[in-house]
């Protein structure tokens, strides 16, 4: 496989090109044409299949290739999560198309389909295809216990009037159809191979301050909303920035660091409107409406398709500040969290394992394994507790005894990171650990001391950042927000770089904070991954309602192009399936994420405490 | 000389061995041509012969292995962890013992581990020595046990009630132990008072670099980290600091190192230390404390002088009295402040350690004073050795 082959086939289907988190402005056919095809993801899905004989030259295949412009913004957007460069397939896409036209082959033209033409009399002409350029976009995610399934039809409607039509018309064929988002899930949830929906076009943000909530339509991504709510001086509590805001709900609730005060599901909105599975309308707060705050412990489907959701807004201060508390070990960690959960102590909590840390805080892979080893080995940091709260929280943080990283020395560390990782007077760092762990945090002036050691500085923090794009990101580094951490968890722009090395499979489940049930469920998630070869790690605890809950991610890593590492995440998810049934079945405390999947919008409280009775 | 078997009634039984003070015994008795067996455990996947073979090498004195019997054992454990009839072979042969593991660590959190090393694990040591009628339990602990009630300290069983941190205590706990169990066992003692052991004063060698070696290591850092602002940064955090290069080349770093009062600090060198101990086991007194301390405890101010010299640094000032809360320091003068926190009270320390008993085993040999010649040699060592970094023959 070659380079460029290589890097198409690497797309990790995190959507992060489809929301302008960097400032570059989007992909500019993207935003305009909505299609997933016409985005860079979709690019390098198609020039994949190309390059293999998977699908034919289509018509839309040569509007897709021809309508990007090389304008490079991927280059930035895609080195920011994964450092790809995707501009190498988008040329090589636009060459193969070049070379096909100029060689005369053909270009095949979508067939004559009455439905189809029902479907564009519903959305218009634009938004219905059953070209197979565009279907193959839709096919496939790296999920590896989902098979590819190439729709006959992509739709894009964007008013619920239109969804509920598309359903009717679908349904008197009896094509199945799947609901996509962003396709951000990457759990093989949106594709079929009747039709697949996009709601992408439905784009309205209408806030309603008085009160306390926004009105987002169905293809409102999580960051552009809290965009949205930011320039409004609240917050929302959103996930992955690119998922969308209703599909998100609808998948699995919702759950953030900021979930361990704004709660999680049906927390997280007001109200709701749907089309059913009938083609008809409903809102959640009608009386005769569906009962979506129920849940049920067992597998779901979608219980329709939801065109827009009223999302709570919250408040925002202006003394907002990030305490890290460092910890040598799970345990003491697990205990402060759910101390600053009981107590009420801060908006955001979430306790972090070094793989998170130093992926997120780290421009480059190589930097980050760096890292890793300088916080455990060095440091002796092996897990943070990360605490948002206004200065109330942080001064009852330094009362309650504990040393942390504030806004100021976090900013420190992540431009000083390459110092940190060479610097020899961690040593000491390492000694005085043993003597008191973290106590020199508490020094008053430690963080001028820091800032002479560390040299912090944007040009310092890309070094080793692909020297094309590197006066880009020195550019990047420079903006406070990208070293804030409150503004960082608020828009979560580097979580998705926990899948950069590999393509990152998750393993939540929710279950109360206690200790030794943690711990062996963690040891029994990494001797699973383990036996089978796989990288793992622990990924972040958050404390949910008030600390009697919380929800727990492993995380398991592959290859998803590697069909042996394919094969050995099937097998090590079913086991690691197995021993959650088994946990779930002997506490009756523990409940896998597997079953809020399609049930995000239902109250927390049933399925946090479904063995309580919820699951009848 | 080779390493030849000797007969029980010259060899020791020797705890510790892989630790700083007992690997010396343990080669001062090898030269000596005298048998050692070694107690002690494996640890980080090396067996207790791989630690002691490297500290040998280290030593110089590989050939004289054969003059080593090794005896993995835990001292928490009935009959040291042994079988029983290995246990009771070496309980036959009435060995001497010296006993010098122990946990060095200051830190309070530390305190039930460091009880269970120092105190705990007397039981079982003691059982061996009363069982095996020892010629005599030589006990390994420290000047400071002495505690911080009285300045002068006799050679003698000291009841402390206040100590400057865990270790100490322990020591204390310790030898109250050894002093009951051995009487009551009529079981020939002595203890063995170290104060704060360095290098080697003659070639500078040492395989631990804690102590005295600490706050000059720290400043060392400290310095080149503002060493490397003036150098890559247009010295911008320095200055903040006040800190800036010399006309002399030297770098002006002021920092205050507070001192409640003013002091000394009582520092031996390592073949100073061996010298004593060997003598001490060639005619034990049985029932006797041996302060094996310096005469003419060092003084700060010199100290800095030294350190001053030999980083060729500038501002460093003994300050006696503490800080007001409220003075602005420096952020080197306060992480220095915190690096030599746990080592504050040897450094301004007023005891004075009667030595009467040590005078006598040793015909009056003193230590050497601390030169800067001295002092220049061991950091030197340290330095080429990157603190023990470059070798670690301790720790594995």
């Amino acid at each position: 496989m070659n380079d460029v082959l290589r890097t198409a086939k690497s797309c990790r289907h995190y959507a992060m090109c489809k929301i302008d988190f960097l400032g570059t402005g989007l992909c500019k056919s993207g935003a305009e044409k909505h299609y997933v095809s016409f985005y860079p993801q979709g690019r390098m899905d198609l020039y994949a299949a190309l390059a293999e004989n998977r699908i034919p030259v289509t018509e839309k295949c040569v509007e897709i290739a021809e309508s990007c412009d090389l304008c490079g913004k991927c280059d930035y957007q895609c080195y920011f999560v994964t450092e790809m460069k995707p501009s190498v397939v988008m040329k090589a896409l636009k060459e193969h198309i070049r070379l096909h036209l100029e060689n005369g082959w053909e270009v095949l033209t979508a067939e004559k389909d009455s439905i189809l033409d029902g479907l564009k009399e519903i959305v218009g002409d634009y938004w219905a295809t059953s070209d197979r350029a565009v279907a193959l976009t839709y096919s496939h995610d790296p999920c590896p216990v989902a098979e590819a399934r190439m729709p006959e039809y992509v739709i894009m409607p964007c008013a619920t009037a239109e969804i509920s039509a598309v359903i009717t018309l679908l349904n008197k064929h009896k094509i199945p159809y799947a609901v996509r988002g962003n396709g951000s899930s990457v759990m093989g949830f949106v594709m079929s191979e009747g039709a697949v929906i996009d709601l992408g076009r439905m784009k309205t943000i209408d806030f309603d301050e008085k009160n306390w909530l926004v009105k987002v339509g169905a293809g409102v991504a999580a960051f552009d909303l809290q965009k949205a709510a930011a320039m409004r001086g609240f917050r929302v509590n959103i996930a992955e920035p690119s998922a969308l805001v209703c599909a998100n709900i609808m998948c699995s609730g919702i759950f953030s660091t900021f979930s361990a005060s704004y709660g999680t599901a049906a927390d997280n909105y007001i109200d709701a409107e749907f089309v059913g599975h009938d083609g008809g309308m409903f809102r959640m707060s009608d009386k005769s409406a569906p009962n979506l705050f129920a849940f049920r412990k067992e597998d779901s489907a979608v219980p329709g398709i939801c065109s827009s959701a009223y999302i709570r807004l919250h408040p925002v201060t202006s003394d907002e500040g990030a305490a890290f508390v460092p910890f040598e070990s799970l345990e003491p960690a697990l205990d402060f969290a759910r101390e600053c959960a009981m107590r009420r102590i801060g908006l955001a909590i979430g306790v972090l394992g070094g793989e998170y840390i130093s992926v997120f805080l780290s421009p480059t892979k190589k930097l980050a394994a760096e890292v890793k080893v300088t916080f455990r080995d060095k440091l002796k940091i092996e897990y943070l507790v990360l605490v948002i709260g206004d200065k109330y929280a942080l001064s009852a943080i330094q009362q309650m005894g504990y040393h942390y990283f504030d806004n100021r020395m976090i900013r420190t560390l992540n431009l000083g990171l390459p110092s940190l990782t060479s610097a020899k007077w961690l040593d000491l760092m390492d000694e005085l650990a043993n003597e008191e762990p973290f106590s020199y945090l508490g020094l008053k002036r430690f963080p001028d001391l820091a800032e002479a050691a560390l040299a912090p500085s944007p040009a310092q923090l890309v070094r080793d950042v692909d020297p094309e794009l590197r006066p880009f990101f020195e550019k990047l580094y420079a903006r406070p927000e990208m070293t804030d951490p409150v503004w960082l968890n608020t828009f979560r722009i580097v979580s998705s770089r926990m899948g950069r090395e590999k393509h990152v499979v998750a393993m939540i489940i929710y279950l109360p904070i206690d200790n030794t049930l943690i711990t062996e469920i963690n040891s029994e998630f990494k001797r699973i991954a383990d036996s089978y070869g796989l990288k793992n790690d622990y990924g972040f605890i958050t404390p949910l309602d008030n600390g009697k809950r919380c929800v727990f991610e492993y995380d398991y890593y592959l290859d998803h192009n590697d069909p042996d590492e394919r094969t050995k995440m099937q097998q090590a998810m079913m086991e690691a399936g197995m021993m959650i049934e088994r946990y779930s079945a002997e506490t009756g405390t523990v409940t896998w994420i597997r079953y809020v999947f399609c049930q995000g919008f239902s109250r927390k409280e049933s399925f946090l405490y479904s063995g309580a009775g919820a699951d009848k | 000389m080779t390493g030849t078997k000797t007969a029980d009634d010259e060899k020791h039984l020797l705890t510790g061995a892989t630790g700083f003070l007992g690997s010396h015994i343990m080669a001062g008795l090898l030269s000596q041509g005298k048998g050692v067996v070694i107690a002690g455990r494996s640890s980080g996947g090396e067996s207790l012969k791989e630690r002691i073979g490297r500290l040998l090498t280290w030593f110089g004195i590989e050939h004289l292995e054969g003059l080593l019997e090794f005896y993995e054992t835990d001292f928490l454990k009935r009959r040291l962890g042994l079988g029983e009839d290995e246990y009771e072979t070496l309980c036959g042969r009435g060995l001497s013992i010296i006993h010098c593991a122990s946990d060095t660590s200051f830190a309070e959190k530390n305190r039930a581990r460091v009880m269970k090393s120092n105190v705990e694990s007397l039981t079982e040591i003691l059982n061996f020595a009363h069982k095996s009628r020892t010629r005599c339990f030589h006990f390994m602990s420290t000047a400071y046990a002495a505690g911080i009630d009285s300045i002068e300290c006799p050679e003698a069983l000291v009841n402390s009630a206040h100590f400057t941190n865990v270790y100490e205590e322990s020591k204390a706990h310790a030898e109250n132990i050894v002093y009951g169990r051995c009487r009551e066992g009529e079981i020939p003692y002595t203890i063995l008072r170290p104060s704060i052991v360095y290098g080697n004063s003659v070639t500078g060698r040492s395989l631990r670099f804690n102590a005295l070696y600490y706050p000059i290591r720290s400043l060392q850092l400290i310095r080149d980290i503002y060493l490397d602002d003036i150098k890559n940064n247009y010295g911008r955090k320095s200055a903040e600091c006040g800190i800036y290069m010399n006309e002399d080349g030297a770098l002006h770093l002021p920092i205050r190192i507070f001192m409640p009062h003013d002091g000394t600090i009582n520092l031996i060198p390592v073949d100073y230390f061996t010298e004593t101990i060997l003598s001490i086991l060639e005619k034990p007194e049985t029932e006797t404390f041996y302060h094996i301390t310096g005469n003419n405890p060092e003084r700060m101010a010199r100290l800095v002088s030294y350190t001053e010299r030999f980083l060729n640094i500038h501002g460093i000032e003994v300050v006696i009295g503490t800080s007001s809360a409220e003075e602005m320091r420096n952020p080197p003068e306060e992480l220095f402040d915190h690096f030599i926190k746990a080592f504050r009270p040897y450094i301004s320390d007023k005891r004075v350690f009667m030595r009467e008993n040590t005078d006598r085993a040793t015909s009056g040999a003193l230590p050497p004073d601390l030169s800067y010649e001295i002092f220049q040699r061991c950091m030197a060592f340290a330095v080429s050795a990157d603190w023990g970094k470059r070798f670690n023959v301790l720790r594995p």
